[in-house]
């Protein structure tokens, strides 16, 4: 984990978290530190100055007490930590503590820094001058050493404070940084295998369910759909290859059969119309194809207008009207009182509608039924095709939504097993829901809205049936 | 004889287009871009002009057919196209285009529709009746007679047979039919205008009368006077 470079933890989301907190947190405490020193060394210099200025005020109020004032302070302070001193007009020390005036001369009565000598080192001194009535001038110091000393400690805490906060700060963002790089590696080596084309390949979860896990269970999910997905188009594709193989071996079989024993006009005509209806065959299955990926894509939306499905399925048994009296099954439409007007496409719920018609006349036997029944508006809008013939075997009905999809008992009846999963897109294209169910005897689809109707609602739409 | 002008830019595709419409009757002449399709469309007189919708440059099907619409020119034109999306169709149609063709297409079809569309500039609009050998239809009652007998037709009947008498000695594929009789768009794929053809022949063929409906082989019907 710890082989990875500095510079890749350096660019580590949770690295750069870290550091932004840390950053955040100095500075916090930088304003914290920097108060707190403002506060007490202001408080300290403050009553430093105060007693400066109260001690010069009361030694001057009488000049004649002020050399007996002297000489009992320095009795009391012999080390000169708070020297007196007075000076004559010429700068030079009459009596006090060892002191000399700093040059150039301060202003009088106001508080100055300045340093004296003591022990052969400058201290620094703070300090307060008073020209007396006599001409000369009188000093009251105070020694700085120990308010100075405890600035110093001050900073120094601070300083040193500071310098742990860094280095815990950084070492704590860089183990984070590690374990999110650690992590982050895993996922990238298992999206690594899965774009090399191990699909059943899923990133590697902690087990917790914190944000980065919470986020791959989603992606892992995504993982499964996208697997159900290729293994649904892997199907498609081979059921293509099948379908599309199949006619074009019968159409290549027969245009080289042609060419062997064809020995007359006619036999020639014949090849070559058996070979157009074989590729017509191969171009519908082609078309529908294709008209199955363009109302899966929606494109088709652009032109809805608005439709009345009772219209429309007027139409359609109008068309197959023929068909089913052909073949003596009784085909008839229910109506809704009501409009059931929805946005669409005409033509594309003809075909839907007119395919669900159309198998159902095809697998139904001969004296069955076939009816047609519109939800209203009112309704969960939608339409609903039964017939009596064999149903489709529950195990299978998901199955038949299929691409190619053709239930075994059927393979030998013509069409392309397109038809279903043309319906099945042209419903979901309309936001209606795709059901088979069985109408016993018998198979029923329903093309309806997904509402939140109440179920004994669609429980009576059923049952009437 | 009808004048064709194609314009296409794929060489084989219009030569082949070309053999096929010389095959069924017409004049051909082709153009090989939007811009020489359309000086050719501007300078001479066609019947119909077949445009295909992709076109090589700058100016692509649409552009020939607004530009021609917009310089007052009406000849007839049929889109070919590649896009098969309703919208597509739409847009070609609403362009100017006459009729809407989608590739792969049958010669059958192509020609069928072309027929109709030269054909359409010189059919007079008012009619009130139509006649084909003894087959005679009322427009404005809708009644059918043959030989003078009554024939009485369903409402979706009477439109396949109108629809056949207008265009009475020409064929007319299935496509055209579903399109023009039940007014949807696509490829039914299915026999079932087979079936209703084969009503409409029984009815019009009762009593011993000769056939007047024949099938086209491949896609379609043509509806032609009895010998």
């Amino acid at each position: 984990m710890f082989s990875v470079g500095l510079s890749e933890i350096r660019r580590t989301t949770s690295f750069r978290l870290a550091l932004l907190f840390l950053a955040l947190f100095g500075a916090a405490s930088l304003i914290l530190f920097g108060f707190l020193y403002w506060q007490t060394a202001g408080y300290v210099a403050g009553g430093v100055d105060d007693w400066l200025t109260r001690e010069m005020t009361a030694r001057v109020s009488d000049p004649s007490e002020l050399d007996r004032q002297i000489t009992a302070h320095m009795v009391a302070d012999p080390a000169g930590r708070r020297p007196f001193a007075l000076f004559d007009a010429d700068g030079h020390r009459i009596a006090g503590n060892p002191a000399t005036l700093p040059s150039p001369l301060p202003g009088m009565d106001r508080v100055f820094d300045f340093t004296l000598p003591r022990g052969g080192e400058p201290v620094p001194f703070r300090g307060i001058l008073h020209r007396m009535p006599s001409g000369g001038i009188f000093m009251v110091a105070q020694d700085m050493r120990d308010s100075r000393e405890f600035r110093d400690l001050l900073l120094g805490a601070m300083a040193s404070g500071g310098l742990w906060v860094l280095i815990l700060g950084l070492s704590g963002a860089t183990i984070i940084g590690a374990g999110a790089l650690g992590r982050i590696d895993g996922v990238t080596r298992a999206i690594e295998r899965i774009v090399d084309g191990d699909l059943s390949e899923r990133l590697p979860s902690g087990g917790t369910d914190g944000d980065l896990d919470r986020l791959i269970q989603v992606v892992n999910r995504m993982l499964d759909e996208i697997e159900r997905l290729m293994h649904e188009v892997k199907g498609v594709t081979d059921d293509i290859a099948h379908d599309l193989r199949t006619p074009l071996t019968r159409l290549m079989a027969g245009l080289e059969r042609a060419r062997r024993r064809a020995s007359s006009v006619d036999e020639y005509a014949d090849a070559v119309d058996e070979a157009i209806a074989e590729s017509k065959g191969i171009l519908a299955t082609f078309g529908a194809l294709l008209r199955i990926s363009e109302v899966e894509a929606g494109a088709r939306r652009a032109g809805f207008t608005t439709v009345d499905l009772n219209t429309v399925a007027a139409d359609v048994t109008d068309f197959y009207e023929p068909l089913a009296e052909h073949k003596g099954i009784c085909l008839s439409l229910e109506p809704d009182g009501v409009s059931a007007e929805m946005s669409g496409d005409p033509s594309l719920l003809f075909e839907a509608i007119g395919n669900l018609v159309d198998n159902a006349i095809k697998y139904t036997p001969s004296g069955g039924r076939v009816r047609l029944r519109i939800f209203g508006a009112d309704d969960r809008l939608g339409i609903e095709v039964s017939d009596t013939g064999p149903g489709i075997p529950e195990m299978e009905r998901g199955m038949a939504l299929r691409r190619f999809h053709r239930l075994e008992k059927c393979r030998h009846t013509p069409g392309s097993g397109l038809g279903l999963s043309l319906v099945a897109a042209v419903a979901r294209l309309h936001g209606l829901h795709l059901a088979i169910d069985d109408a016993s005897p018998g198979c029923r689809v329903t093309l309806r809205r997904d509402g939140s109707a109440p179920g004994e609602l669609a429980e009576r739409a059923f049952s009437s049936v | 004889m009808a004048k064709v002008l194609v314009i296409e830019d794929d060489p084989q595709t219009a030569n082949e287009i070309a053999a096929a419409l010389g095959d069924y009757g017409f004049e051909v002449e082709c153009a090989h871009n939007g811009r020489d399709g359309l000086l050719k469309a501007a300078g001479e007189k066609y019947d119909a002009i077949v445009l295909d919708r992709m076109l090589p440059g700058d100016l692509d099907g649409l552009g020939v057919l607004a530009t021609l619409r917009s310089i007052g020119s009406e000849t007839p034109v049929l889109i070919l196209s590649a896009l098969s999306a309703v919208d597509e169709r739409v847009r070609g149609l609403r362009a100017g285009g006459d009729d809407y063709l989608t590739k792969p297409f049958e010669f059958v079809e192509l020609t069928a529709r072309l027929e109709i569309l030269a054909r359409r500039r010189t059919t007079p609009a008012r009619e009130t009746n139509l006649r084909v050998g003894d087959l005679e239809i009322d427009l404005l009652t809708r009644q059918v007679r043959r030989a003078g007998r009554a024939i009485e037709l369903l409402p979706r009947e009477y439109r396949l047979l109108e629809y056949l008498m207008r265009h009475a000695g020409r064929v007319v594929t299935r496509t055209m039919l579903f399109e023009e009789v039940w007014g949807y768009h696509y490829d039914p794929q299915t026999n079932v205008i087979d079936v209703h053809i084969g009503r409409l022949r029984r009815k019009l063929e009762e009593g011993g009368l000769s056939q007047m409906i024949h099938t086209v082989r491949g896609s379609g019907y043509v509806l032609r006077r009895s010998e």
